[in-house]
């Protein structure tokens, strides 16, 4: 006997989605091509027509508990093929951008991430917290521009153990806090979906063992990023997001030897080391070689956006994070040059921009855009473990049956 | 003033058209590109709405242009320019030398004698023909035509030997003076070669709709055998593609009418013949109009036609077997589909004739190429140069058009 649900349509949830990035999705009259041009899209409930026609729906239950928004890299396959320009990669794009908004609080953090209106307030927020340790420090000095032996040293305005380390610190714990509550939250709503049964597909053991796998094959790789769509336009978005990546990654590695020698060598005396480094210290030449990487990048990635109109358009979760990480990557090297050049004038001032920035790019994250980097590759691994995988990336392996 | 009528198009509507005006005492022109009458439905098996083979209709409507002395026909012509207003315009038609004489015999055994075999356009390419051919039996006019640039300097001199051929043949422009002018254009199967997620054309074992009508045709290639272009094998796993190319706007943006109810058509051409094979139409809506679903229902009440509510997007050959792997999703059920079929039949929609062309008439058309009448200039349009129909319709159009045609050249 089939069961007959009366649809119970969420008309604002509609509306709000509309806003977000999927402005066409009422004209698409599921013919399904998308499911099927799509190159990661698995055989069975395949996205992203099932997503078109929830969202016609307004049943915003199904779409806010659905993995595979997280699944999807927005090559724009789906939106280039459809016969009628619902342009469905765009609806699965204003589904992640609506769970950086709303799978965790404050609230107020997501609705202020998600537009621009709101972005002077953001930016409000360090600005005026640097402002006031920036005037504080000049006043102990004596000028907004101190010099050190007449050279520029930024820790005379912003010492890193009082007004760096212990702000980003804390904005750390938050932001760690909050990615916590949402994949709890993300792996409960996984958790009460329907699962399959797929023969022929060897399950990791634990979800440690998905995420490693997920690290090691697509993380580290960009499999499916270079699966995801054959055009020029989809070259130029691999290329970018990797030296973005590994960019990032570089920073990071650079922040955390510099975190643990400064901090370690407190304890430890022999691992203190001075600073600033000089240019041929290994770690100073990883960190150089990590903004360079990021430059390149976002070349790659703002020309694709740029030049790229026809299939998908860009919304304001990506300028936000694009926008930032140019802000952040060009102030950073601007810092250094400005500090060899010692124009104090200038020194300072680009030096607390880069503060600003590097501060909205950490305590916002989970709101933001970058928030994929956890819910995706949560998302990534609880599919390996549910065996939601595309049977494309799978072809080495026989062919899977769903049952 | 002229009260005399051009139809342009020798298919179903102009013909109809033409008979139509000329029945009633109007001097009609009725100008064809080709060298035969009959038009799309000429190449068709069978036809709605009574599943007729194309002879029987156009049969009686050769008889009729036949007797009738108020109807010129002109074939292998085109119209190059129209100049004057409506009531009163000067038509150039350009006619092509067919160097053959005006008359009905059988060249047949000349034909043989000839070497090149040339694609023929006809069969959509599933044949050759002789550079000496009629396109059927039935053909009207009954006359064989010479495809002279297929014709070597030696056939030429045993050619030049039968008084039936005329090599001396030229083309030739002639004026005609005419009040109205009726658009019967038509249409033309979408370019199969536009769709590169469909195989671009260039999978043997993926036909087009008006291919299939070709192989089902007694008059065909294969002489009614429904079989594989590429090894001649019967099909015992066949899948229909709808909407290949219509209500796609990349391709044709409107619904092309009757490409639900061909397929259908064929699915049953299918299971006529091979009581054994299974066919499966993947579909976004079937669209059967009117009294149609009566047809639609008898069709997919035979358990060996299943339908899938989801549109092919991906068709791939199977090197091993030569049969083609479709993929679509269900929508129902939400799972993807691919299956290896033998023959997959791409329901390709029409697209007017003039798409991309252009005629030397005043008259507006609509970015797909569809004609829009002008009544105060006295043009009209009938058939599927207006809008995608079936026969019963383009008749019907034909008609319309001739009267008002009639209404312009006689005033009311």
């Amino acid at each position: 006997m089939t069961m007959v649900s009366r649809v119970k349509p969420d008309i604002d949830f509609i509306k709000e989605i509309q806003q977000i990035g999927g402005e066409n999705l009422k004209k698409c009259y599921q013919c399904a091509t998308c499911s099927v041009v799509c190159p990661l899209s698995p055989m069975d409930k395949s996205f992203p027509r099932k997503e078109m026609i929830w969202a016609q729906w307004g049943l915003k239950d199904k779409l806010v508990n659905d993995i595979d928004m997280w699944l999807c890299h927005k090559c724009g396959q789906c939106s280039e093929m459809c016969p009628r320009g619902a342009k469905p990669g765009e609806l699965m794009a204003a589904l992640r951008n609506m769970a950086y908004r709303s799978l965790v609080g404050p609230s107020f953090l997501g609705r202020w991430m998600s537009s621009i209106k709101h972005l002077p307030k953001l930016i409000a927020i360090p600005a005026i917290i640097y402002l006031i340790i920036w005037f504080i420090t000049g006043s102990i000095h004596g000028t907004p521009f101190p010099l050190e032996n007449g050279k520029i040293d930024y820790s005379l305005l912003f010492p890193g153990d009082y007004t760096i380390d212990p702000i980003f610190g804390l904005a750390t714990l938050f932001i760690i806090y909050s990615f916590y509550k949402g994949i709890m939250k993300l792996k409960q709503v996984f958790d009460s979906q329907p699962k399959t049964f797929v023969v022929g597909y060897e399950r990791p053991k634990t979800i440690w063992h998905a995420l490693y796998d997920v690290i090691k094959d697509e993380v580290l790789t960009h499999k499916k990023f270079k699966d995801c769509g054959e055009e020029e336009s989809d070259e130029a978005k691999f290329k970018g997001h990797l030296m973005l990546f590994y960019g990032f990654l570089a920073l990071f590695i650079v922040t955390g030897v510099v975190a643990f020698t400064h901090w370690g060598g407190k304890v430890l005396p022999f691992l203190h080391m001075k600073y600033p480094m000089p240019i041929y210290n290994p770690i100073k030449l990883l960190a150089n070689v990590g903004a360079i990487l990021l430059v390149v990048g976002l070349v790659y990635l703002t020309k694709r956006r740029l030049n790229d109109t026809g299939k998908d358009a860009s919304s304001y979760y990506d300028w936000y994070l694009l926008g930032l990480i140019w802000v952040i990557a060009l102030s950073g090297i601007l810092s250094e040059i400005l500090r060899w050049a010692s124009i104090a004038g200038l020194a300072y001032p680009v030096y607390y921009i880069h503060l600003i920035s590097v501060f909205m790019l950490i305590a916002y994250l989970p709101w933001s855009k970058l928030g994929h980097l956890v819910y995706r590759v949560f998302a990534l691994a609880y599919a390996r473990m549910i065996g939601r995988v595309s049977t494309e990336v799978d072809e080495q392996k026989n062919k899977l049956f769903v049952i | 003033m002229s009260k005399s009528i051009l139809v342009i198009g020798g298919g179903f509507s102009g013909i109809t058209a033409a008979l139509e005006a000329a029945e009633v005492g109007h001097e009609v022109y009725l100008v064809e590109k080709r060298p035969f009458l009959g038009g799309r439905v000429m190449q068709l098996n069978k036809y709605f709405p009574k599943l007729c083979p194309p002879s029987c209709g156009l049969e009686i409507q050769f008889q009729r242009i036949k007797r009738n002395p108020n109807i010129r026909c002109f074939t292998m012509a085109e119209v190059v320019s129209v100049t004057g207003k409506g009531g009163d315009y000067e038509v150039a038609v350009k006619i092509r030398p067919r160097y053959t004489a005006p008359k009905s015999c059988d060249l047949s055994e000349l034909a043989e004698k000839l070497n090149a075999n040339v694609k023929n356009e006809f069969e959509f390419g599933l044949s050759s023909r002789k550079p000496l051919y009629m396109d059927v039996p039935f053909a009207y006019p009954g006359r064989y035509v010479l495809d002279i640039d297929h014709v070597s300097e030696e056939e030429k001199k045993l050619l030049s030997k039968s008084p039936f051929i005329n090599l001396k043949d030229e083309e030739k422009t002639i004026t005609l003076n005419v009040g109205s002018i009726i658009i019967a254009t038509g249409w033309k199967p979408y370019d199969v070669t536009r769709l590169t997620n469909l195989g671009a054309g260039s999978i043997a074992n993926c036909i087009n709709n008006m291919q299939m009508e070709r192989l089902a045709s007694p008059c065909g290639p294969t002489n009614g055998k429904i079989v594989r272009p590429s090894d001649g094998k019967p099909p015992k796993k066949i899948a229909f593609v709808q909407c290949a190319g219509s209500r796609d706007e990349n391709h044709l943006s409107y619904c092309s009418y009757i490409c639900c109810m061909a397929s259908l058509k064929q699915a049953s051409y299918i299971r006529d013949m091979y009581p054994d094979a299974e066919v499966t139409i993947f579909y976004i809506d079937l669209r059967t109009p009117g009294r149609y679903a009566k047809f639609a229902e008898k069709i997919l009440a035979d358990e060996k036609v299943k339908t899938v509510k989801g549109k092919v997007a991906k068709v791939e050959e199977d090197m091993a077997t030569s049969g083609v792997w479709v993929t679509a999703e269900d929508a129902i059920s939400g799972n993807k589909i691919t299956e290896l079929f033998d023959l997959v039949v791409l329901a390709t929609g029409m697209q007017p004739s003039l798409a991309g062309e252009s005629l030397p008439i005043d008259v507006e058309m609509d970015s797909e190429g569809f004609v829009f009448e002008s009544k105060d200039k006295g043009i009209f349009v009938a058939g599927c140069a207006a809008e995608p129909l079936d026969v019963m319709k383009s008749a019907q159009s034909g008609t319309a058009a001739a009267m008002k045609a009639i209404q312009t050249v006689r005033g009311r």
